[in-house]
């Protein structure tokens, strides 16, 4: 129940506990501990196996750039892996286990891969799993997957919400630490719209974690005070737990907001939020990341990076150790073990790999030395020094130096430079547009070089945006020492680790560049240096270092790497949002779907929209019962379909006519007022790609109809062809297509029924023929369109009313329709007649159907220019022996015919080069009683009545069909125009 | 002639509170579009104005006398919004325009929602992509939520109206609904 190195300093709350479980054992801790600290604080320093070797690791780091602390957090549905337990805030109640082990975490049997070390170094898999061939898939592979892998999915759906959101503002600061604290002061007071963004739920960044005075306060108070005089600004938004990931295009930022993660649940509400972030100017104020030093053994529990021992003995009041020893190549080793000693824990010595550090009372101080190996498996109890020296220690702090946290500023390819004084990578001047970069990201890695510089860029990105700076002075802070020599690795037996989340070793790196890895992009590839979760966030620049030392040249002359986003990981839940389930895409519905749902009917999802299938009856076994039921009553009687679904585009103006002319290929400039008309649109390639009928009710007015796939694809075709072709022609488009409620009403009695629906127009053959259409009112004053159309092949018209009277009409129409025996059809049954009256569709226009294959090459006028005419023309796509649309039924009628089928000459071999062409649609036929087809066949015009092979290999069938004309019913038109 | 009279349905018929917040359908609204015939901006303005008292509104905005409104779309369409219960709409804007612009019933081309409420900007953060808490009283644009066209008039501090297609009002309803739920 107690915790063991818990210090009565720090931030953290102590009047109360937190209670959470670790491997199944009861722990607490306080409000305002990362998991990380709780566990150290409960005396936990091995908390993880490492993803290659297994070996036993603790908390490296107190940030977000751990790579060795990575555990499961919650359980069930909720478990989420490979978290890392140095940024998980810790809440009552939460659950948490260690992972990558089998067995207990202490007695990992997997740990025996650490022994065959020597047979696992860079490149093993590559060389070793070459051979047999056989054995790729069905041994290696498994095998490593088995192995593989850090932490376990549940194998559950994801529990929990997401969702997404877009802020805008003037100034962006990302990292609320001393630098985004003054920037977002200087910005707020001056008026902009800020988001002040953190990935920590307590901001003020290195403020918490060390014991530097701001304005004659300590730095932690200096920060809480100035969140919250950022927190009462209305133009200020303070966004704690929020990640910035990734900078793209435009001055736009992705985030992402952990809302609930630090709960125990969510409440029903979103866990996290993915925010788009629209801004003028950007300000990276992310500070940096120590890095380690490579040495023997250098990755046990208990070596931790200096700053972060800083961070759990300032902030969170955590003794990372009892025995504490302190290894350096810079000023901020000193800072280390003055922060131990004022906070009562013992330091066992300070190792400074530089000569001249001054005396620290009651230090044991060794210079000009390093830690050449630890020892104690499970954590470490001793060091042995470069220069013979055995001190014992619980804990060794290594500071190896700052990398400035320049992320964000390479995700638009910028290329960091190296500065020797820092020993690090700054960013480089290709910034994406808008971004500035200050403070610790830029290199001012000292406190007030760091608020000056921020302050600084501050005003210069108000003064660009037109705000008026406050001048106000900035708070007093003093500038710590912070001189580097590099340091980098201890060269000697044994594995000195250099990226500790993917198990890569100073030796691997020797290797890579052995073996001619040479650039850092390959040497990436080959160890997987710096690949996973942190990304080599505290292990790029040591590599790289190490690499440049192999190569015997200076760091900047051997490479730099950049980073693409994500900053960190981000849920792939957080990407999704909301779009999952039935939430994945809109979904539309017809005005006539209630009714239908109400029928019984069987929906289709077509794009978006959801269609009536068919509409099964009582009794009827299966849905070809139903659809031979529509199709029969339809072509006995009269059937109605909801066509809503079809494209409708509003046309007008004083060219309309000459537009519709220049957009289809059969003229349209003559189209009288009261008629329809066929017509066919092709791309600028000549290819056709959709058809559609277009009425003309005025002289400037048309109503154009699409298919309902390619709606959106002509509209947009046509405002382009408007705007960028032809802005000299007077013509307006708008989609009515949701406007009206449209219903098909097909078959002998169609006339009879609508003459008891329409409302005074004459529906006689003489007075209102195939293909007229005429403004009316339905049932005693509706406003109506009627279009005497048919894509069945019977009499048949369209009949459109407002789509708010939908539900209404279809209602009424079914109504009127009983005395009749008419029948709702949906679109399977549309399907079968379209195919029985040769009608082709979607499985015709592939994409590469010309009109001349379709039989319908004469429609492309050649009296006038259209779009794609000119290229329809060309040789190869109008000869007589390519593909033709013909019609096919079976020889032996009682056999089915299958859709993709290829047709092959009697005799042919069946390979590719005797390929004749393809079934494209099959349909059973109920008026005929056998299937039917349709398809493209080589020279099929001249092969009438020949008998082909249709070839199915994926169905194993091989079946002889007749070739026939594609219209297998009422060749002549009789019906439609009777 | 069958004795049946066609009845009108709203789209959806929404009307949901969320805490002090509401999500109404306003299906007495009419919708027409009006385009401006190349040469005719004058005509136009003309016309909008005797016709119906309205100054033709600028790029990203709307304009208002009484309760209508018209609301600029693209660069040569704008949309007159008005109480109107019976479906002739439009052959009501022709003639009050004298024929100056071309018009296009829209009424059921869209659904209307009138969102409001404290929440509002906060819900409108988790589903539209646009600065409308920059946007003044009036400001009106057309934009995407939800992978759905969408059409977004600011009436008031906490009062809009979301204009999607009628077609896919019920997923466009869920997400207003769900954004009001997740920020409530």
């Amino acid at each position: 129940m107690t915790q063991p190195n818990r210090l009565p300093s720090g931030l953290t709350d102590r009047s109360r506990m937190l209670n959470f479980t670790w491997n199944g054992r009861a722990l607490q801790g306080h409000p305002g501990d990362t998991l990380a600290a709780a566990l150290l604080a409960n005396g936990e320093r091995f908390v993880a196996r490492s993803f290659k070797y297994h070996r036993p690791r603790g908390v490296f780091s107190a940030g977000p750039e751990e790579p060795s602390a990575l555990v499961q957090l919650r359980n069930g549905a909720a478990q989420e892996p490979n978290t890392r337990a140095t940024v998980a805030e810790l809440f009552d109640g939460l659950v948490a286990t260690s992972q990558n082990h089998r067995g207990s975490l202490e007695g990992d049997l997997l740990a025996l891969n650490d022994w065959l070390a020597p047979f696992l170094s860079a490149g093993f898999y590559y060389k070793t799993f070459m051979w047999p061939k056989r054995f790729w898939e069905t041994v290696y592979e498994p095998f490593i997957r088995a192995s593989a892998g850090l932490g376990r999915l549940s194998m559950e759906p994801d529990p929990d919400h997401y969702d997404h959101g877009y802020l805008h503002c003037d100034l962006l600061v990302i990292g609320a630490g001393p630098a985004g604290l003054t920037a977002a002061l200087e910005a707020g007071r001056a008026g902009a719209r800020v988001i002040l963004a953190d990935e920590d739920f307590l901001p003020g960044g290195r403020l918490n974690a060390e014991t530097h005075e701001v304005g004659g306060m300590a730095g932690s108070g200096w920060a809480a005070q100035a969140v919250a005089e950022l927190a009462a600004m209305d133009n200020v938004r303070l966004m704690t737990r929020t990640t910035v990931y990734g900078a793209f295009d435009h001055g736009i930022y992705g985030a992402l907001e952990r809302a609930t993660d630090h709960l125990a649940g969510s409440g029903g509400k979103p866990r996290q939020v993915l925010w788009r972030l629209y801004t003028r100017r950007a300000l990276l104020t992310a500070g940096a990341t120590e890095r380690s030093v490579a040495f023997r053994n250098n990755d046990r529990p208990g070596v931790m990076l200096a700053g972060a021992v800083r961070t759990y003995v300032n902030r969170f009041g955590v003794a990372p150790g009892q025995r504490v020893a302190v290894l350096t190549n810079n000023d901020d080793g000193w800072r280390t073990a003055t922060d131990l000693q004022a906070a009562g824990i013992h330091v066992s010595a300070l190792i400074d790999t530089r000569a001249g550090t001054p005396d620290i009372p009651g230090l044991r101080i060794e210079t000009n030395a390093a830690v050449r190996r630890t020892r104690g498996r499970r954590g470490i109890g001793q060091i042995t020094l470069t220069n013979g020296a055995v001190i014992d220690a619980d804990c060794l702090a290594v500071a190896g130096g700052w990398s400035p946290n320049l992320h964000l500023t390479c995700h638009q390819r910028g290329r960091p430079e190296w500065r020797d004084d820092l020993a690090a990578f700054v960013p480089g001047r290709d910034l994406p547009p808008g971004m500035s970069v200050a403070g610790a990201a830029n290199g001012a890695l000292t406190l007030h070089a760091a608020m000056k510089e921020a302050q600084e860029k501050t005003v210069t990105l108000l003064q660009e945006m037109g705000f008026e700076p406050t001048g106000a002075v900035l708070p007093k802070a003093s500038d710590e020492p912070a001189s580097i020599t590099p340091f980098w690795h201890v060269k000697g037996k044994g594995r000195a680790w250099v990226d500790l989340q993917n198990d890569v070793t100073a030796k691997d790196i020797y290797q890579s560049q052995r073996e001619a890895f040479r650039s850092v992009e390959l040497l990436k590839r080959y160890t997987t240096l710096g690949m996973a979760t942190d990304q080599g966030k505290t292990a790029n620049v040591l590599g790289l270092a190490i690499l440049a030392e192999a190569a015997g040249q200076p760091i900047p002359d051997t490479g730099t790497t950049i980073f693409r986003p994500p900053y960190t990981p981000v849920p792939i839940g957080a990407f999704a949002g909301r779009a999952r389930g039935k939430d994945f895409r809109p979904v539309r519905l017809t005005p006539s779907h209630k009714w239908a749902q109400e029928q019984g009917a069987t929906f289709v999802e077509t794009g978006m929209w959801m269609r009536a299938q068919w509409f099964a009856r009582p009794g009827e076994k299966g849905w070809r019962d139903s659809v031979d039921r529509e199709v029969q009553m339809t072509r006995k009687s009269v059937g109605i379909c909801d066509v809503t679904t079809l494209g409708k585009i509003d046309i007008q103006g004083r060219d309309a006519a000459e537009f519709l002319n220049r957009v289809y290929a059969n003229g349209f400039a003559k189209l009288p007022v009261g008629k329809v008309r066929y017509g066919i649109m092709l791309r600028e390639d000549g290819i056709c790609y959709d058809d559609g009928t277009t009425a003309r009710l005025t002289e400037t007015h048309f109503v154009m109809t699409t298919t309902t796939a390619n709606a959106v694809v002509v509209f947009r075709n046509l405002e382009f062809a408007r705007q960028c072709l032809w802005p000299d022609l007077d013509v307006h488009l708008i989609s009515t297509t949701d406007g009206w409620a449209q219903f098909a009403v097909a078959g002998p009695n169609s006339r009879a029924l609508l003459s008891k629906v329409v409302d005074d127009l004459d529906l006689s053959n003489e007075a209102f023929p195939f293909m007229a259409c005429s403004e009316c009112t339905v049932f005693g004053g509706t406003p109506a369109r009627l279009f005497r159309i048919s894509f069945s092949g019977e009499l048949a018209y369209e009949i459109a009313v407002p789509a708010r009277f939908g539900d209404s009409m279809i209602r009424a129409l079914m109504e009127v329709g009983r005395e009749f025996d008419a029948v709702p059809y949906g679109t399977e049954a549309l399907g079968v007649m379209r195919i029985e009256k040769g009608h082709f569709a979607g499985n015709e226009l592939t994409g590469q159907t010309t009109a001349a294959m379709l039989g319908i090459g004469m429609m492309v006028s050649s009296k006038k220019d259209s779009i794609g005419a000119t290229l329809s023309r060309r040789e190869e796509m109008s000869r007589d022996d390519d593909l033709r649309l013909v019609g096919f039924h079976p020889v032996d009628k009682s056999s089915e015919l299958n859709a993709g089928a290829h047709f092959l000459t009697r005799g042919d071999p069946a390979d590719m080069a005797h390929d004749q062409g393809w079934m494209t649609s099959v349909a059973w036929s109920p008026e005929l009683g056998h299937s039917i087809g349709m398809g493209f066949l080589k020279r099929g015009k001249e092969r009438m009545g020949e008998t082909v092979r249709a070839y199915d290999p994926v169905r194993g069938k091989d079946t002889l069909v007749t070739v026939t004309s594609a219209h297998h019913i009422d060749p002549e038109g009789a019906r439609q125009r009777g | 002639m069958a004795d049946i009279r066609l009845s009108a349905a709203p789209v959806l018929g929404a009307d949901i509170a969320i805490g002090d917040n509401r999500i109404v359908e306003r299906d007495d609204l009419a919708l027409v579009s009006v385009a401006t015939p190349q040469g005719g901006d004058d005509a136009i303005a003309a016309a909008l104005q005797s016709g119906f008292g309205l100054p033709v509104p600028g790029p990203v905005q709307s304009s208002g006398q009484g309760d209508m409104r018209a609301v600029r779309t693209t660069a040569d369409q704008m949309m007159l919004i008005f109480p109107h219960a019976t479906p002739d709409a439009e052959p009501h804007v022709r003639q009050a325009l004298s024929g100056a612009g071309y018009t296009t019933d829209q009424t059921d081309v869209w659904m209307v929602l009138e969102i409001s409420g404290p929440d509002t900007l906060a819900a409108l953060e988790r589903l539209c992509p646009l600065d409308v808490a920059g946007f003044a009283d009036g400001a009106a644009a057309r934009t995407v939520m939800e992978h759905m066209g969408a059409l977004i008039l600011r009436l008031g501090p906490d009062r809009f109206w979301l204009m999607s297609a009628s077609s896919s009002a019920g997923s466009f309803c869920h997400a207003v609904e769900l954004s009001y739920r997740n920020v409530a």
